[in-house]
């Protein structure tokens, strides 16, 4: 008899909870309250399609041999938009071609990081004991050594040792991880904060009064109420993931082409002759994590304003 | 507050061991060992079981690690594998004070920026005044400290013909002034960067308190804007300024690295890079050591900081 009830219930619930359409997410509405952000959007669009389209915007992939020109240190002209570096090689298609490793390695670290911190997390919260004793402890301990210098020491020891994926060469292999593990133990520690809240809070009660199991309520309560916290931490950590893999690159190199690595190394020399291989590789990482900054901070503003000053 | 105190003192010997063994499987016991990425680096020798036998990696691994963990107690932080092969306490001894020099600068720089910026904004909140310091504060997170520090040298060249990297480095006890003058630079570029991300958060914290009771309460009794913003707003303000503060010196001590390696500083931040591409484990081992010690007893003394910031706040 139950059964026949259930659903017209959850109808009548659904009805009562969804929301109202002129509460919906409305992007107009949105970049009209927050301008910033919008124009955040704009450039990191623009910089997504000039890097994704890269190959039918008059460019010459950097790591083929074409790329090589007898035109050494030319300034900017119609021909090169950017001018051309110590090897004749395009600047512009440099700039271009360098922002995918940036955005590529950029997202998947944050990935890697928040979505592995967020779950053990979770598995701390709820098994708690000695499990989130001892993640909490490795968390400290991780934090205790400044980030940059453990991402450098193993982003060189994996990338030794780690094989290459089909997709994935084993140096960006770890640099991912090299960087991943800089943001782990903060989301993690975040996140942690977050499940611990809730987990008191009465609708857990609840659901645990009418039988949920402890995975049930962690991924069907507890996780829809820390994904607004997850996405701000996402989109807040991924300028910084941007800046962390193009200094990685500035003082290791990098094998692809990288804006962190057009800057370093023998190019250095060339600076003064042709300042422009300074200047646009710089610009285009400025602007990309200025976009996400701005970005990420109206995110932050819209979906949880309180957490404002805090991440 | 003793107990505390006492406690946090014996917790840090702790995550220092621990931290040292767990680097020390990760470099010297995961496959692919690090006889072979030796070699590779410094191409002294072919003979690679020659080599592992002289680094002593053909012992099983806890031999190695009790044997470099019992060398440190006895005050010997091991040999370096690249050519002079000096022991590390000297090229650490060497070059510590250098990196220890450029982040006490970098700190009061960027504290004496960031409070001031962030208290000007806020007091001055959505006026244009605002809008030209926060813009400023926005740039300094998002330009890379690596770009900033070409950028300067660069400019200084062509600009005004005058090099900031001099041709040699002259230290601290040698002449003072020189030496400034010298270390300033790369404090600057990691100044601006630390400075910006404080100054934000001081303007928040500043503005979450704006609005408290206590604020309103200040006014109502009559007490002029400057002594309510200084005593009233700022003090409560402090804590989360402090805590940021504490994180960045991570930074700052990261940054060193880049920091270094642009104005060619000899400091362990450019030891470890370098050691890094020559694959000196032993080297490498005792700087990311150093650096941790570092950070720890600074983060120590910023919670203790915190109860006298904050008298509700006791341990």
């Amino acid at each position: 008899m139950a059964q026949s009830v259930e659903p017209s219930r959850e109808i009548l619930l659904a009805q009562e909870y969804s929301i109202p359409s002129h509460q919906r997410f409305n992007p107009l509405r949105w970049a009209r309250r927050e301008p910033v952000g919008a124009l955040g959007v704009i450039l990191i669009l623009l910089i997504a399609f000039g890097s994704g389209a890269a190959p039918i915007l008059r460019t010459t992939d950097p790591q083929s041999l074409d790329s090589f020109t007898p035109h050494v240190l030319e300034s900017p002209s119609s021909e090169f938009f950017f001018g051309t570096d110590r090897q004749g090689r395009d600047v512009w298609s440099s700039v271009l071609y360098g922002g995918r490793i940036s955005l590529k390695i950029g997202v998947a670290t944050v990935l890697v990081g928040t979505v592995g911190g967020t779950l053990l997390a979770l598995i701390a919260g709820f098994l708690g004991g000695i499990v989130d004793f001892s993640f909490s402890r490795i968390a400290d301990m991780v934090i205790a050594v400044p980030a940059l210098l453990l991402a450098l020491v193993i982003d060189v020891v994996l990338g030794d040792r780690l094989p290459s994926l089909p997709a994935l060469p084993k140096e960006e292999l770890a640099r991912i991880l090299a960087i991943a593990l800089f943001f782990m133990p903060s989301a993690f520690r975040i996140m942690r904060g977050s499940v611990l809240e809730q987990r008191s809070a009465q609708y857990v009660e609840a659901a645990t009064l009418i039988g949920a199991g402890q995975i049930r309520i962690m991924l069907r309560h507890i996780l829809p109420n820390i994904t607004g916290l997850v996405i701000v931490l996402t989109t807040i950590s991924l300028p910084a993931a941007i800046l962390t893999e193009a200094t990685l690159s500035f003082l290791l190199g990098s094998n692809a082409p990288s804006w962190g690595a057009e800057l370093s190394g023998d190019s250095r020399r060339f600076f003064q002759s042709a300042q422009w291989i300074a200047i646009f590789p710089g610009a285009a990482l400025a602007l990309t994590i200025f976009a996400f900054n701005i970005f990420g901070d109206s995110i932050r503003d819209t979906l949880d304003p309180r957490l404002r000053g805090r991440i | 507050m003793w107990s505390y105190i006492i406690r946090r003192l014996v917790a840090i010997p702790v995550m220092l061991l621990i931290l040292s063994f767990v680097l020390f499987l990760l470099i010297f016991i995961l496959p692919g060992d690090a006889a072979f990425s030796i070699v590779a680096g410094i191409a002294e020798s072919r003979n690679l079981d020659g080599f592992r036998e002289q680094l002593g990696l053909d012992r099983p691994w806890y031999v190695q690690y009790f044997d470099w963990l019992g060398g440190i107690f006895q005050g010997d932080l091991g040999t370096s594998l690249t050519p002079p092969h000096e022991p590390v306490q000297r090229s650490i001894a060497e070059r510590l004070p250098n990196t220890i020099e450029i982040g006490l600068l970098t700190l009061v720089l960027s504290a004496l920026i960031s409070v001031p910026v962030g208290i000007i904004s806020a007091v001055r909140r959505n006026t244009v005044l605002d809008y030209i310091l926060r813009t400023g504060t926005i740039l300094g997170i998002s330009v890379p400290n690596f770009w900033t520090g070409t950028l300067i040298i660069l400019y200084g060249i062509v600009l005004f013909d005058w090099n900031p990297i001099p041709p040699e480095y002259v230290s601290f006890t040698e002449d003072p002034i020189k030496n400034l003058s010298i270390v300033i630079f790369p404090a600057i570029v990691l100044a601006y960067a630390g400075a910006a991300y404080t100054a934000r958060i001081v303007r928040s914290s500043m503005l979450e308190v704006f609005y408290s009771d206590h604020v309103r309460t200040a006014r109502a009794k009559g007490l002029r804007e400057r002594v309510v913003v200084s005593r009233h707003v700022f003090r409560s303000a402090l804590i989360p300024v402090l805590t940021v503060i504490g994180l960045q010196l991570g930074g700052i001590l990261g940054g060193a690295v880049v920091a270094e390696q642009i104005f060619a500083i000899p400091g362990i931040g450019l030891l470890t890079l370098e050691r890094l591409f020559a694959r000196d484990y032993p080297v490498i081992l005792m700087t990311v050591m150093i650096f941790a010690t570092m950070f720890m007893f600074i983060t120590l003394l910023v919670d203790i900081l915190y109860t006298t910031v904050d008298p509700r706040i006791r341990y």
